[in-house]
């Protein structure tokens, strides 16, 4: 953990909220899915990272999406919330050979069986509980589920094809 | 209390997450306590700024889009003036009533400039708009703050018009408070003044008039502004005024004008032919 592999984590935390408020806010296919790019942190951070600091990161990333989303707290209530779920999510998909000490959650290391599924996931989760609570309305229900099946399957996708980018370290 | 410590350690992660939790929640439930306080939304400073900043990159692209929409916006906006100008009823008391032609004679057509000169002794502009467009020659052509001038000659996508400083251009105009008809000449020198001839020396002018086309103008449609009287001048064994005209058109920064259609031009030109010649 040297000090470069830092402030990349700080250069993609900027980059990714940069591109989620400026450029992905205004952005919705066919009007049900969004794309949530800001939770590449969570998805990604090493296996290992303290559940501390990712519930205080995701708090954090959430709070900063909820400003300029005008949405008051609900994207940090769904960030917070699958970030504690994510150790769940890792003993479910355990792989074969199961997590060692230098595991990274990419697409090289872990396959896609484990890759895809695992993002699903967390998208789906967290999609379920943003529109869910964004509509907070009994008569748009399917409409939210749909949203959030959408932008969960947009989402992963989208992440698919940034591990892509990622593939040669 | 040491196992209450202890079972707090341990637990320290779910308890943050309920905290977190909780804090989220409390900001969904009780949302308008909470925004008063912090402000934790767009009208924030910082985030109204950024956002602001985003959208000034964003929509510079676009202004070109934007300054068409709005010249054809305000063509609409300027068809409506004629109608309602036309259908004001006039101060006399004969029972009048204004004919739907009548009503709908002018249509005007939002165009842009795509070249022009101002330091000749003839100027003229190039607009985007041509025969394709409706365009012919003779046709007035006003901007947002007054009259321009008058197409003289069309190709199919391109006018060519003849720009009120052009020496040789009259338009006919009046005094917009006392209704005194004269005419508009341009004498050359400078580009933001214009002379008012043949308005008699018996009647009253006073600086700062408004000088608008006048109702008896084959071109124009009634009532287009073209600027202020700014100086009055009376020479010796003269009949006539000497008026100086400031336009209200700045030509050098003109960049849309719009092309009034006249409906009815071919009857009026028809009639006024058939005048008998004075002997």
């Amino acid at each position: 953990m040297g000090n470069s592999f830092q402030f990349k984590w700080i250069f993609i935390v900027i980059f990714c909220l940069f591109t989620q408020v400026f450029i992905l806010r205004d952005v919705a296919l066919a009007n049900v899915a969004f794309c949530f790019i800001y939770l590449w942190m969570i998805v990604k951070a090493p296996i290992h990272t303290p559940l501390l600091y990712l519930l205080l990161l995701g708090f954090f990333l959430g709070w900063i999406v909820d400003i300029f989303y005008n949405t008051h707290g609900i994207h940090s209530l769904a960030t917070v919330f699958i970030a504690f779920l994510r150790p769940a999510f890792f003993k479910v998909l355990t792989p074969v050979n199961g997590y060692d000490e230098r595991s990274s959650v990419s697409l090289a290391e872990m396959k896609a069986l484990w890759f895809f599924p695992y993002i699903f996931l967390m998208l789906l989760t967290h999609h379920l509980i943003l529109f869910l609570v964004e509509s907070s309305d009994a008569s748009l229900f399917m409409y939210s589920l749909l949203r959030a099946l959408a932008s969960a399957i947009l989402g992963t996708l989208v992440f698919g094809m940034l591990e892509l980018f990622n593939q040669k370290n | 209390m040491n196992q209450l410590f202890q079972f707090l350690i341990r637990q320290r992660i779910i308890l943050l997450f309920v905290l977190l939790e909780l804090i989220n929640a409390w900001s969904i439930f009780k949302y308008d306590d909470f925004q008063h306080v912090i402000y934790l939304n767009t009208t924030n400073r910082w985030a109204a700024s950024l956002l602001a900043t985003s959208r000034e990159i964003k929509t510079y692209h676009h202004l070109g889009e934007v300054n068409a929409e709005l010249a054809l916006e305000n063509t609409r906006l300027r068809q409506e003036i004629f109608k309602l100008n036309a259908l004001k009823q006039p101060e006399t008391k004969i029972p009048y009533f204004v004919s739907s032609a009548m009503l709908n004679r002018y249509a005007p057509v939002a165009s842009k400039v795509i070249d022009q000169s101002t330091q000749m002794s003839q100027n003229y502009l190039t607009i985007d708009k041509g025969l394709v467009d409706g365009i012919k020659p003779g046709m007035a052509v006003i901007s947002s703050t007054g009259v321009v001038g008058k197409v003289m000659s069309c190709t199919s996508n391109l006018s060519l018009v003849v720009s009120v400083l052009h020496i040789e251009n009259n338009v006919s105009a009046k005094i917009k408070s006392t209704g005194e008809l004269g005419y508009i000449k341009w004498p050359g020198i400078q580009t933001e003044v214009v002379e008012m001839m043949d308005v008699s020396k018996y009647k009253k002018v006073v600086k700062g008039d408004t000088i608008v086309t006048s109702d008896y103008n084959v071109v124009f449609p009634p009532n287009i502004p073209i600027g202020l009287v700014a100086k009055v001048g009376l020479e010796k064994d003269e009949t006539f005024h000497q008026i100086k005209v400031m336009l209200l058109t700045n030509f050098s920064t003109l960049k849309y004008v719009y092309v009034i259609k006249n409906h009815l031009l071919d009857q009026q030109i028809k009639l006024e032919t058939l005048k008998p010649k004075p002997e």
